[in-house]
C-alpha cells in the first residue's frame, strides 16, 4: 500500500525531474552568472536565521506551556497555534500596512501629535523584516509539534532533572532541547521549505530568493526548462540537508519504554517569573495574531458592503470542503507511509519518507506544471478507451486535491513520525509476540498512542490547504473559488482592503479547527 | 485490514463522485464559454454577468497568473478554454508565438478597437489601456523640471527616483518599449543610470511608490495611472490625502510619447465556442461596457467613442508611444536580462 501511495506521489515530480537533466541553453548562462550567487546567499541568510528563531520561539513556548503553570496558559495551549491561520503573505501586506506613510502608526503620530518619523525606523520591507514576518507566522509549527512530544513523553527524564536539582534553563538547554530534537527537527524542516517555496513574502518586500530566480526564469525569461532546472537543484539541496540530519542524529533515540506513560505536571509559577512567562506567551501572541487581527478588522470595516453576498459563502463551502477532504486522505497517507518505514529495516523503508518531502520542496507552481501534464495525460488515454465523452479529470476538483496530497503529505507526516518515533516499536513488538497481526496491533496500540500526532498533522494539513495559493490557483475547475484565491487576488492588485475579508475568514475557520482539536485532546 | 480497504474504496467512490459532478462544466456545451483570466477586478465578474443576462450565455472563469495560464494551455492541448485575457501585452504576445492563439475577424471590434493596440494578425485585441507616468510632489518638484524617461537616468535626479522591483512586468514591457525605440545599448545604459538614481531600493508596489514620495524618501515615482486613481478614490482617508499631493506628468510629449500598455484577450487557437467568444469581446469592447470599464478601475478605455473617468480627464490628454504593443512582448526577455545585468533588484 505504501508503495503505491508513494509512487503517486513521485509520478507528477517525474515530469520534473526529466526535464532537470535536459541540455541547458544560453539562458542557464545568464542565470549563472547574474542570478545565482546572490540568490542563494540571500536564500541562506533567510533560512537560518528563520529556522533558529522559530527553533528558540517555538520550543521555548511549548516547553514554558508544557512544564509550568502560569496565567492564561489553558488559551496559550491552543491560542499560540492560531497564528498558523495568517498566511505569511497577507501577514506581511498587513504589517506594511500598519507601519507604513498612510499606515495606522505613522498617521497617528503625524495627526494627533504632529510627528513625521523617519521612514527607515518604520520599513519593514527588508531582510530582517522578511525574517520577522516568517518568524511570527510559521513558528506555530515548531511549537505544536514540540508540544505534542512534550506533553506525553516520558516525564521521567525532567523530573529526575528537577529532584536532582537542576535549573530551569539547565533542564531547558540539558535535557528539552536534547530530547525534542527530532520534534524541533520535524518542525523546523517544515518551516525551511515554507520558506524556501514561498514567492508572497520575497516578492512583495523586494528581498531576490531563489525562489525568485525560478520565477524570474519562468516568467520573465520565458523558460520554464531551466526553472525546472532550478527547482531541481533546490530538491537535492533540500533532499541532501534532510539525510544529512537523519545520519548525524545516527543511533540517538528518545523513545520512552515503560509502561507507566506519566503525563509531565506543570508547576506553578510564583511572582515575578508567573507574569514574565505570561508576558513573553502574550507578547508573541499579540504580534503574531491579534496586532494583525485587529488592522485586518479595520479594513474590513472600510469594505464589507462589497462581499455580502450568497457567492461568500459557496466559497466558504468550496474552501472547507476540498481542505477538509484532502487533510484526511494526506493524514491517512501519512500514518501508513510511516507505519511502514518505522517497522522496515533497508534502503526502501528510509527512501520513503524522504519522497514525501519532495511535493513539499519544489514550489508550488512548477508542481502544478508536473500535475497537469499528468493528468492529461491520463484523460487522454481513459478518453481514447472511449469511458467518457471529455477529459473528466483534468477539469475536476479531483486534479486540485491530488495536487494537495503530493503537496503537503510531508506536514502530516512530520508530525505522524515525531508520534511514531516517541513511542517506539517496542510496544508493537511487544503485541506482535502476543500474536497480534501488524495491522491489527496498528489499530490497538500504535494509533492510540500516537492520536495527538495525528490529530495534529491533520490540523497542520487542513490549515496549510485553506491558504494554499499557487496549486489552487492553477489547478482548480472553471468557477472554483476559494478564501486564499479571493484574498490573494485583491492583495496582488494593491487592493489589500478588500482582502481583509476573506482573510479574517481563513482565520475564523482555522481558528475554529484548531479549537475543536484542542478541545478533543484535552478531553482525553 | 478489512477496514483499510473500505476506507480507500470508499475514497475512490467519492473521488469518482466528484469527477462526475466536476466534469461537466468545462464539455463545450453551446451556452457557455471557458475563460483564463490574469486580471482580478470585481468589475468584470460583473460585466460576465451583464453578458449572460443579456445572451443566456454563461462565463465560466478560472484565474491565474498569465504565466501560469499559458503554460496550462499549452498542456492542455486540445482541451482547454476558449478565451484568454491578461493585462499585459507582452504576456498576450508570448500566447500567440507559442501558438495558443487564433486570429478573430469582425468588423465590430475594427470599429471600437484602433489597430494599434491590438495584434497586427488579430489574434488579440486591447480592452482597457493603462499608461505608465512620472508622479512628482507638488511642492518639491516643478513640473518644468520633467521632461523624458531618458532624462530620470541623468545625474539631476540622484537619489530622487522611486521605482518598484524589476520583477515586475510593467517594468519590464516599459524597458522592452525602450529597446525598441533607443536600441539595446540605450535601454541597458537607461537602466544604469535609474539604478544610480533610485532613492532606495525596490520594494512594494505601485502604491507605495507613490506613498514614498509624500513620506520625503524621494521626490519622483514611475507607476501606472489607475493606481494613482485608485487612491485618489480610496475609502482609506489617508491614502487620498496622500494622492492629493502628488500630480501626473506624460513624459516624452516632445519626443517618443508616453509608455501605454493595455489589458487584452484572445480567443485561443483550440476554442470550443469560438462565435461565443467573439460575442463576448465584441460585447467588452461596445460603448456602454468600456464606460463601465473606465469608471470603476481608471483605467482608460481603447474604445476611442468613450470618453475615460473624471479623474484622468483633469490629467488631460497625452500623446502615447507609436509602438505596436506585439514589440513588448518580443522584447522582453532581452528586458529581463538587462535588469539582471545592471543589478536592478
Amino acid at each position: 500500500m505504501s508503495i503505491i501511495f508513494v509512487s503517486l506521489i513521485l509520478l507528477p515530480n517525474l515530469s520534473i525531474i526529466v526535464q532537470f537533466f535536459s541540455e541547458s541553453n544560453d539562458n542557464w548562462t545568464h542565470i549563472k552568472e547574474h542570478m545565482l550567487s546572490t540568490y542563494i546567499t540571500n536564500s541562506i541568510i533567510l533560512i537560518l536565521f528563520v529556522g533558529v528563531f522559530t527553533a528558540l520561539i517555538g520550543t521555548s513556548l511549548a516547553w514554558l506551556i508544557s512544564a509550568y503553570d502560569f496565567p492564561l496558559r489553558g488559551f496559550f495551549k491552543w491560542g499560540l497555534i492560531l497564528p498558523l491561520a495568517i498566511p505569511p503573505y497577507i501577514g506581511a501586506y498587513t504589517y506594511h500596512g500598519m507601519l507604513n506613510y498612510t499606515g495606522v502608526i505613522q498617521t497617528t503620530l503625524r495627526n494627533q501629535f504632529e510627528i513625521t518619523v523617519n521612514q527607515q525606523y518604520f520599513n519593514i520591507m527588508n531582510m530582517p523584516g522578511a525574517i520577522f514576518i516568517f518568524v511570527m507566522f510559521l513558528f506555530p509549527y515548531v511549537f505544536t509539534i514540540t508540544k505534542a512530544f512534550l506533553a506525553r513523553q516520558s516525564t521521567s527524564l525532567i523530573e529526575n532533572a528537577r529532584i536532582l536539582g537542576s535549573s530551569s534553563w539547565r533542564i531547558y538547554f540539558k535535557v528539552v532541547l536534547p530530547i525534542t530534537r527530532a520534534s524541533i527537527v520535524a518542525g523546523v524542516s517544515l518551516v525551511i521549505l515554507e520558506v524556501l517555496n514561498d514567492y508572497g513574502v520575497v516578492k512583495y518586500y523586494g528581498i531576490q530568493t531563489f525562489t525568485t530566480a525560478i520565477f524570474q526564469t519562468w516568467f520573465g525569461l520565458g523558460d520554464l526548462n531551466s526553472a525546472i532546472k532550478l527547482s531541481g537543484t533546490l530538491m537535492v539541496i533540500i533532499l541532501g540537508l534532510l539525510i544529512l540530519e537523519r545520519v548525524l542524529r545516527g543511533r540517538k533515540r528518545f523513545s520512552f519504554t515503560t509502561t507507566k506513560v506519566k503525563l509531565l505536571k506543570p508547576v506553578p509559577l510564583k511572582g515575578r517569573n508567573k507574569w514574565l512567562a505570561f508576558s513573553y506567551c502574550m507578547g508573541i501572541f499579540s504580534l503574531a495574531f491579534i496586532l494583525p487581527l485587529l488592522q485586518l478588522i479595520y479594513w474590513a470595516l472600510l469594505t464589507y458592503e462589497k462581499f455580502l453576498s450568497n457567492e461568500l459563502f459557496s466559497v466558504i463551502g468550496n474552501t472547507v470542503f476540498v481542505a477538509f477532504f484532502a487533510a484526511t486522505i494526506i493524514t491517512v497517507m501519512a500514518i501508513v507511509i510511516s507505519n511502514f518505514s518505522r517497522l522496515h529495516r533497508g534502503l526502501t523503508a528510509k527512501l520513503f519518507p524522504k519522497i514525501t518531502i519532495l511535493g513539499y520542496s519544489i514550489p508550488g507552481a512548477v508542481i502544478a506544471v508536473g500535475i497537469v501534464t499528468l493528468f492529461i495525460s491520463i484523460d487522454e488515454l481513459i478518453y481514447s478507451w472511449g469511458w467518457t465523452s471529455s477529459y473528466i479529470l483534468s477539469t475536476s476538483v479531483v486534479m486540485l486535491i491530488f495536487a494537495y496530497i503530493v503537496r503537503y503529505l510531508a506536514v502530516a507526516y512530520n508530525s505522524v513520525e515525531s508520534g511514531f518515533e516517541r513511542i517506539g516499536t517496542n510496544f508493537t513488538e511487544a503485541s506482535r509476540m502476543l500474536g497480534n497481526s501488524v495491522t491489527q496491533s496498528f489499530f490497538k496500540i500504535d494509533l492510540k498512542l500516537i492520536r495527538g500526532a495525528i490529530f495534529g498533522g491533520f490540523i497542520l494539513a487542513f490549515i496549510d490547504i485553506l491558504k494554499e495559493l499557487p496549486l489552487t490557483l492553477i489547478l482548480r475547475p472553471f468557477n472554483f473559488e476559494t478564501l486564499a484565491t479571493n484574498a490573494f487576488n485583491y492583495a496582488t492588485n494593491e487592493m489589500i482592503h478588500e482582502a481583509a475579508i476573506p482573510s479574517i475568514l481563513i482565520i475564523i475557520i482555522s481558528a475554529v479547527a484548531i479549537y475543536f482539536f484542542h478541545y478533543v485532546l484535552e478531553r482525553e | 485490514m478489512s477496514k483499510k480497504i473500505l476506507f480507500f474504496s470508499s475514497i475512490v467512490l467519492i473521488l469518482l463522485f466528484l469527477t462526475a459532478c466536476g466534469g461537466n462544466e468545462s464539455s463545450s456545451n453551446e451556452d457557455e464559454l471557458n475563460l483564463y483570466t490574469s486580471r482580478h477586478y470585481d468589475i468584470d465578474d460583473e460585466l460576465y454577468q451583464q453578458f449572460e443576462d443579456e445572451t443566456g450565455i454563461k462565463v465560466n472563469v478560472i484565474e491565474g497568473s498569465a504565466d501560469e495560464l499559458i503554460e496550462r494551455m499549452k498542456r492542455e492541448g486540445e482541451q482547454t478554454a476558449d478565451l484568454f485575457y491578461t493585462s499585459d501585452a507582452g504576456r498576450l504576445h508570448r500566447a500567440k508565438e507559442q501558438d495558443l492563439l487564433q486570429s478573430v475577424e469582425s468588423d465590430k471590434l475594427n470599429e471600437n478597437i484602433p489597430k494599434k493596440l491590438s495584434d497586427e494578425d488579430q489574434e488579440w485585441f486591447g480592452l482597457t489601456k493603462r499608461a505608465r507616468v512620472i508622479v512628482y510632489h507638488k511642492d518639491r518638484v516643478d513640473p518644468s523640471e520633467l521632461s523624458t524617461y531618458e532624462d530620470l537616468a541623468t545625474s539631476k535626479w540622484q537619489d530622487r527616483v522611486l521605482i518598484r522591483s524589476s520583477e515586475n512586468i510593467y517594468n519590464q514591457s516599459l524597458l522592452a518599449s525602450f529597446i525598441e525605440l533607443n536600441g539595446r545599448d540605450e535601454a541597458n545604459e537607461w537602466a544604469e543610470g535609474i539604478v544610480d538614481n533610485m532613492a532606495r531600493d525596490p520594494q512594494g508596489g505601485d502604491r507605495d511608490q507613490a506613498k514614498g514620495v509624500v513620506a520625503g524618501e524621494g521626490d519622483i515615482a514611475v507607476m501606472n495611472t489607475y493606481y494613482l486613481g485608485g487612491m485618489l478614490n480610496s475609502a482609506d482617508d489617508e491614502e487620498v490625502k496622500v494622492a492629493e499631493q502628488l500630480d501626473v506628468f506624460f513624459p516624452n510629449q516632445d519626443t517618443t510619447g508616453t509608455h501605454v500598455n493595455v489589458s487584452g484577450i484572445a480567443v485561443t487557437k483550440h476554442a470550443k465556442n469560438k462565435e461565443n467568444a467573439i460575442e463576448l469581446i465584441e460585447f467588452l469592447s461596445s460603448d456602454d461596457v468600456q464606460k463601465q470599464f473606465a469608471s470603476a478601475n481608471y483605467e482608460y478605455p481603447v474604445n476611442p467613442n468613450v470618453e475615460p473617468a473624471e479623474t484622468l480627464k483633469q490629467w488631460g490628454d497625452f500623446k502615447e508611444q507609436d509602438i505596436n504593443l506585439s514589440i513588448l512582448g518580443e522584447n522582453n526577455a532581452d528586458a529581463v536580462k538587462i535588469f539582471n545585468e545592471v543589478n536592478w533588484k
